[in-house]
């Protein structure tokens, strides 16, 4: 049993969690002042909007990983990772310059793209070699 | 049985003033330090209470108590009671200054009962807060604190033994402390009470615009009906007025349950069950609230009594929550259940179908800490009242 009510997080987990706390109280400061009208006093809008904006972080990073493989040559000779590749890598600053509704809308596109990339990745002939890899694994689990 | 080891840092200083020679010439026993009125000039008094684990004030006609800002204000007081005076006397030169001062965490020597009474009546102090000594002389009084400080600090606190359990361990632990050292039952059991008082400083300077925002234009002759989830000895009971609120409390602990009810007699206590259902009927609240309760349960609990608080609150009324969203990883030993504020509030959202608004965020840092660790979240319920 601790001896130690007041518990010493581990540095990487207190990080994030530390991290999300300040985040959310910024993003209700900013609702609260009108800067984001559609998650005004919504804790659904609130909590949601952090999630997808997780997924479309780590769609780029996952976006820019295959890319940076060895698998990059052959990934891009296909039409559908082309197409992603120019909506969330080629236009980084797109999303910062688009009104509250449609960053909505662009950020739950980007959570169906990393879905169904996650899909297509784990069912794939390279299946078995990605889910060998945590990170994989571990985006699986939170967005499947 | 395992226990948890008290701390023993504590470092009591007198304040004796006039009475320095007979404090000092009556043998108190262990580490303390006794201070005569001229070290407690302003420019001094911040380097005299530097070590201080609690502030006896044996001589109250001569203290500076409007020098006790900032940071000393951290320190816990006890205040001797002179002999030969009555309430109203006492009132009238130390109302402001010093009586209507005291926290939870302070508290009130007295070898008078009667007078003891009326001081408690007057401001709303609570039974726990009161230090009984036979002999009123600052000398002896100064002995029977001592002991009674003594005493506190070497009581242990059963832990339960293998795995944490929440009901079981909050349980026992209420119950080993709440009677004999009830400052050491709330906030952190291995802490002084130094610790603990600057701990409920921070947390209250956070939720008492909450409880003034949540009770809101509500017409004063219409009570304010508040619920504490764990109430333990009743700590934020004080922060309401008697005059104006109905409040209630339930916690686990049969002693916390007791002790508090002996504490605040003009409001209601209530044992909780294992099972989590709050024993009341439908919308009877206007504020449902928790302090560091949620964060020491697992995630099942934390949704009943979610779900339970949603359903006593009158739609309108409020929900909060100031509990620890940031923590390490949960291994069997540890007392507490991480959980994010974004898994909070998706358990919040779930427990109560999503039909409470937010209200207001805050972060809070305590300061023993180098991070954010805790937060309030306040919600109101949606919904149309059934009766009018």
């Amino acid at each position: 049993m601790s001896k130690e009510d007041f518990y010493t997080p581990t540095d990487l987990d207190r990080l994030r969690m530390e991290n999300e706390l300040l985040a959310f109280e910024v993003r209700f400061l900013k609702a609260r002042s009108g800067g984001q009208p559609e998650i005004a006093g919504s804790p659904i809008s609130l909590s949601r909007m952090t999630y997808l904006e997780e997924a479309e972080t780590d769609l780029k990073l996952l976006l820019r990983r295959i890319q940076n493989s060895p698998l990059g040559p052959v990934a891009r000779t296909n039409k559908n990772f082309r197409t992603l590749n120019e909506r969330y890598l080629k236009q980084p600053d797109k999303a910062m310059g688009m009104s509250p509704a449609q960053r909505t809308v662009y950020l739950e596109g980007a959570e169906r793209d990393l879905v169904l990339l996650l899909r297509r990745l784990g069912r794939g002939p390279l299946g078995v070699v990605f889910s060998r890899r945590k990170s994989f694994r571990t985006l699986q689990e939170r967005y499947l | 049985m395992e226990s948890i080891p008290t701390d023993r840092p504590e470092h009591p200083v007198f304040y004796a003033g006039r009475f320095s020679e007979e404090v000092s010439g009556a043998g108190l026993p262990g580490d303390h330090t006794v201070l005569s009125d001229w070290e407690v000039l302003p420019a001094q008094l911040a380097s005299a209470l530097e070590p201080a684990s609690i502030l006896v004030v044996l001589d109250m006609f001569s203290f500076p108590f409007e020098s006790l800002a900032g940071d000393l204000a951290d320190v816990p007081l006890i205040l001797l009671l002179p002999t030969g005076l009555d309430a109203n006397f006492l009132a009238t030169v130390f109302g402001t200054a010093a009586f209507s001062r005291l926290g939870y965490f302070d508290r009130v020597a007295a070898a008078d009962d009667d007078l003891w009474d009326e001081l408690r009546r007057r401001y709303d102090l609570a039974q726990g807060q009161l230090v009984e000594v036979e002999d009123g002389r600052p000398e002896h009084a100064a002995l029977e604190i001592r002991a009674a400080l003594e005493a506190e600090s070497m009581l242990y606190a059963p832990l339960g033994e293998g795995a944490y359990e929440a009901n079981t361990y909050w349980s026992e632990r209420g119950d080993a402390l709440a009677g004999r050292a009830p400052h050491r039952a709330i906030c952190s059991v291995n802490h002084g009470p130094k610790f603990n008082k600057a701990i409920h400083r921070v947390q209250e300077k956070a939720l008492s615009p909450q409880f003034a925002a949540a009770r809101g234009t509500q017409a004063e002759e219409v009570p304010f009906d508040v619920l504490e989830i764990g109430a333990g000895v009743g700590r934020w009971a004080a922060s309401f007025e008697p005059a104006k609120t109905r409040f209630t409390g339930v916690d686990i602990s049969e002693g916390m349950v007791e002790a508090a009810r002996k504490n605040f007699p003009q409001y209601r206590f209530d044992m909780l069950g294992e099972d989590s259902v709050l024993p009341y009927g439908d919308e009877s609240f206007d504020l449902s609230f928790s302090v560091t309760v949620m964060h020491h349960n697992p995630t099942p609990t934390k949704r009943a009594l979610i779900s339970e608080m949603w359903r006593v609150t009158r739609p309108g009324g409020h929900l909060m929550f100031l509990e620890d969203f940031v923590s390490g990883g949960w291994s069997t030993t540890s007392t507490v259940y991480p959980m994010s504020v974004n898994e909070f509030v998706g358990l919040l959202v779930e427990a109560t179908a999503g039909q409470v608004v937010l209200e207001h965020v805050e972060s809070i840092r305590y300061q023993h800490d180098d991070f954010t660790r805790g937060g309030l979240l306040s919600v109101s319920k949606l919904g149309v009242a059934r009766t009018w």
